[in-house]
């Protein structure tokens, strides 16, 4: 059996992978991929600390969160059909007039 | 004993309701309001008059209820409406609403014949001055008379500067009104003190406060003092605090300059403020609770010696004048500074006797000045007139009766009033000791001098205006005045020389038949008010009080004293100024003419108090106020506004500014929890 710690790496790599790719893209559908990655790393944990517990809340956390994700998507999706009509771009640094 | 006693508010209400139909419907009246003020005032005289026979036939009748308690206390306190009738209100009643009747008849000739415009206005200030003055004077506790004191100094404004759209009167209106809301605060503050000292602003009764002061200084009642201060100290801190808003309305020194200047105001209006309404409620306040300056001695002294002061320094002014109504306006302050010196002498009865004979040929001088106003096209000016005597006759033989009266000469009303304030104010001199007597006696002597300077202003002004040859155009031919000027001045004109005879104290003494009926008349307070000559006088001769003493001392000579003083100013005043083509003297004076002229520069000190002292401390206060309190406040704001404003730089409006924002917080939450946890 694989150690709970490797679940912990691929998840915290999975995460930081997601975290670099809004940190530094500008497009808005990769900035929805990269919040996907992440939220399948919490996933991944969850999932994780299910088998080494065994008892299967995380397993099914690791469901709701898949739908969230779904339903969150949608939403996203929403939001980058609304950018691309009032900008005619997917750049997510466009939109500044939305402050102070 | 009810009937008469249960319509007493309706005696106040009923000037209320023609105030009330002059305002708003006096434009539509034929005589524009003046008809609906006469008939209320002649309605609140007749019940006057039932209310004082009511007192008169009854054994020791009165009448002291609550009407309408406006605030409910729990556990303290009340704060009530109330009506209290003994004789003295009731003939403070009786005068005032007659007084008020004789001024709207007057009015009629000095203000709808003369054409005025704004006449509903008029009579609706008439009609509200007149409820003031009838309510606070049977106000049955100090709260309920402020009030009234109050509202009849901002009717005394509303009338003082009736002729708004000429440059004089409005200024002269808020003099009065701010000269006179001086006192007023200390009056206020009195009645706060009296409220929590007392806890009861009654005038009468065993509940009342004079009285509990009274138990209170035997030791038979617990009260609060403030400040430390021993009960009589205390009073009579509370005592003269009151006085303060009594030397405003009854224009006292130092509070008398607004007085002069309120005569730019209508001639009846000037009548009735002088003789029965706003400067008579100082001196009846005094009265009213004289129960309680009884017990203090400094008060009294204070009283007596502000009344003498105020009585010679008036005098002095008058000398001077050369408008009809401003003499007139100056023998008003000093005559109240008579009945000021009669109560700090002990002269309760004089006091009263005083303002009531005064109240009547104050009146009566005021209203045939307003005659001969009429007449000279209201030039009020005495060196343009002369020689009106024949051409007015009425005018003339009125105004001579009252001025007879004013000057003290016998027999009329002032001569009887004014020789026995003087009277009361030298047997008590006389028999008292330690530091009252002498003060008493420098009071007396003060009034006595005035005597001389009353006698000379008043004939003075008699013979400038109606004898000699006429000195203008107009004093040739004069307006004639219509009956509704003679009417009031007739009436006024026979009890100018007959109301002295109500109290003729020395006759008493020398015929020994008992004619004082006003003494008789003011001990007929029922005993529970404990507000009866008698009381007083046991009160005033208690040692532990006020502690005065009477000398033994026959009327007769300090009488002809004072009647020979005033012959001899109405001598010198003949000499002078009865001649065809009187010249002004005023130049022997020399440099005190100047200062006399100037009114002692009186005015110039009190501006120079405002503008000089009072200004720039309010300034210095505004400073500290613009400048330290809100700067304090402001550089707070300022604080915040400044370092939002630097702050809100972090809201780019980048998404990916916001999630790098939260990945540092993250981690510095993280390495934060870490180094406090001890993870390293």
């Amino acid at each position: 059996m694989i150690p709970t710690q490797w679940y912990l790496l691929l998840s915290a790599g999975v995460f930081c992978i997601g975290l670099f790719g809004i940190l530094t893209r500008k497009n808005a559908l990769i900035f929805l991929m990269s919040v996907e990655l992440m939220l399948n790393a919490a996933n991944i944990n969850l999932v994780a600390f299910s088998q080494q517990w065994g008892n299967l809340n995380g397993q099914v956390f690791a469901l709701f969160t898949m739908a969230l994700a779904a339903a969150e998507v949608a939403v996203g999706l929403g939001i980058i059909l609304v950018l691309y009509r009032n900008f005619e771009d997917i750049d997510v640094t466009s939109p500044t007039t939305m402050r102070w | 004993m009810t009937g008469a006693f249960d319509l007493v508010p309706a005696i106040a209400v009923l000037p209320l309701v023609s105030f009330v139909i002059a305002l708003f419907a006096g434009k539509y009246m034929p005589k524009k309001g003046a008809l609906a003020g006469i008939a209320a005032t002649a309605g609140s005289l007749l019940l006057s008059l039932w209310v004082a026979l009511t007192v008169a036939t009854g054994d020791h009748a009165g009448y002291n209820e609550t009407l309408y308690t406006f605030v409910e206390g729990a556990g303290t306190f009340s704060l009530e409406l109330g009506v209290l009738i003994d004789p003295l209100s009731s003939l403070m009643l009786v005068i005032v609403s007659l007084i008020s009747l004789l001024v709207h008849v007057f009015s009629l000739g000095y203000m709808n014949d003369e054409g005025e415009t704004g006449l509903p206005r008029y009579y609706a200030g008439l009609g509200l001055f007149t409820f003031s003055m009838l309510a606070f004077v049977f106000a049955s506790n100090i709260l309920m008379a402020f009030m009234f004191f109050e509202l009849v100094g901002l009717c005394s404004y509303l009338l003082i500067g009736f002729w708004f759209r000429d440059e004089g009167p409005p200024s002269a209106a808020k003099k009065a009104f701010l000269v006179t809301r001086f006192g007023d605060y200390f009056f206020l503050v009195g009645v706060v003190g009296i409220f929590a000292t007392f806890g009861t602003g009654t005038f009468a009764g065993a509940e009342s406060f004079p009285h509990l002061a009274e138990q209170a200084l035997h030791g038979e009642h617990e009260v609060t003092t403030f400040f430390s201060l021993g009960e009589q100290a205390w009073f009579t801190v509370l005592g003269l605090l009151v006085l303060g808003g009594v030397i405003g309305k009854s224009a006292q020194f130092p509070l008398h300059t607004w007085l002069p200047d309120a005569m730019e105001g209508p001639t009846p209006v000037s009548a009735l403020i002088h003789a029965a309404t706003m400067v008579a409620a100082g001196v009846f306040l005094v009265a009213r609770m004289y129960g309680f300056y009884l017990l203090s001695p400094t008060a009294l002294g204070v009283i007596a010696l502000v009344g003498g002061f105020t009585a010679l320094f008036a005098a002095t002014m008058a000398v001077v004048r050369q408008e009809l109504k401003q003499v007139l306006a100056y023998s008003t302050i000093s005559q109240y500074g008579y009945m000021m010196l009669a109560l700090g002498g002990g002269g309760y009865v004089a006091a009263v006797f005083h303002l009531t004979t005064h109240a009547v040929f104050k009146a009566l001088l005021f209203l045939g000045a307003g005659s001969v106003i009429i007449a000279m096209h209201h030039n009020e000016n005495m060196w343009d007139m002369g020689g009106l005597k024949e051409r007015m006759p009425v005018t003339y033989w009125t105004f001579l009766s009252g001025s007879l009266a004013l000057a003290g000469i016998f027999p009329f009303a002032g001569f009887w009033s004014k020789d026995e304030v003087l009277y009361e104010t030298l047997v008590h001199a006389l028999g008292t000791g330690g530091i009252q007597g002498p003060l008493l006696l420098l009071g007396y002597a003060m009034g006595l001098l005035a005597v001389f300077f009353t006698g000379f202003y008043t004939f003075r002004m008699v013979f400038l205006t109606f004898h000699g040859e006429p000195r203008s155009d107009v004093a040739e031919d004069p307006d004639p005045v219509r009956w509704n000027v003679k009417g009031p001045l007739a009436v006024l004109g026979v009890l100018a020389a007959t109301v002295g005879f109500i109290n003729m104290a020395p006759v008493k003494e020398i015929l020994d038949v008992d004619v004082a009926y006003l003494h008789q008349w003011l001990d007929k307070a029922p005993e529970a008010y404990l507000t009866s000559v008698d009381h007083y006088h046991h009160l005033l001769e208690t040692g532990a009080f006020a502690g005065y003493h009477a000398e033994e001392l026959s009327p007769l000579l300090p009488g002809l004293v004072s009647l020979a003083i005033a012959l001899a100013g109405v001598g010198l005043a003949y000499r002078l100024y009865n001649v065809p083509e009187p010249v002004e003297h005023t130049d022997r004076l020399g440099r005190a003419k100047t200062i006399l002229m100037h009114n002692y520069y009186q005015d110039e000190y009190q501006v120079w108090l405002a503008t000089g002292v009072t200004l720039p401390i309010a300034k210095a206060a505004d400073t500290f106020d613009q400048g330290i309190v809100d700067g304090v406040v402001n550089g707070i704001s300022s604080v915040s506004r400044f370092s939002g404003r630097g702050l809100r730089r972090l809201q780019t409006g980048v998404v990916s500014n916001y999630a790098a924002l939260l990945t540092v917080g993250l981690v510095l939450l993280i390495a934060a929890f870490g180094l406090l946890g001890g993870w390293f």
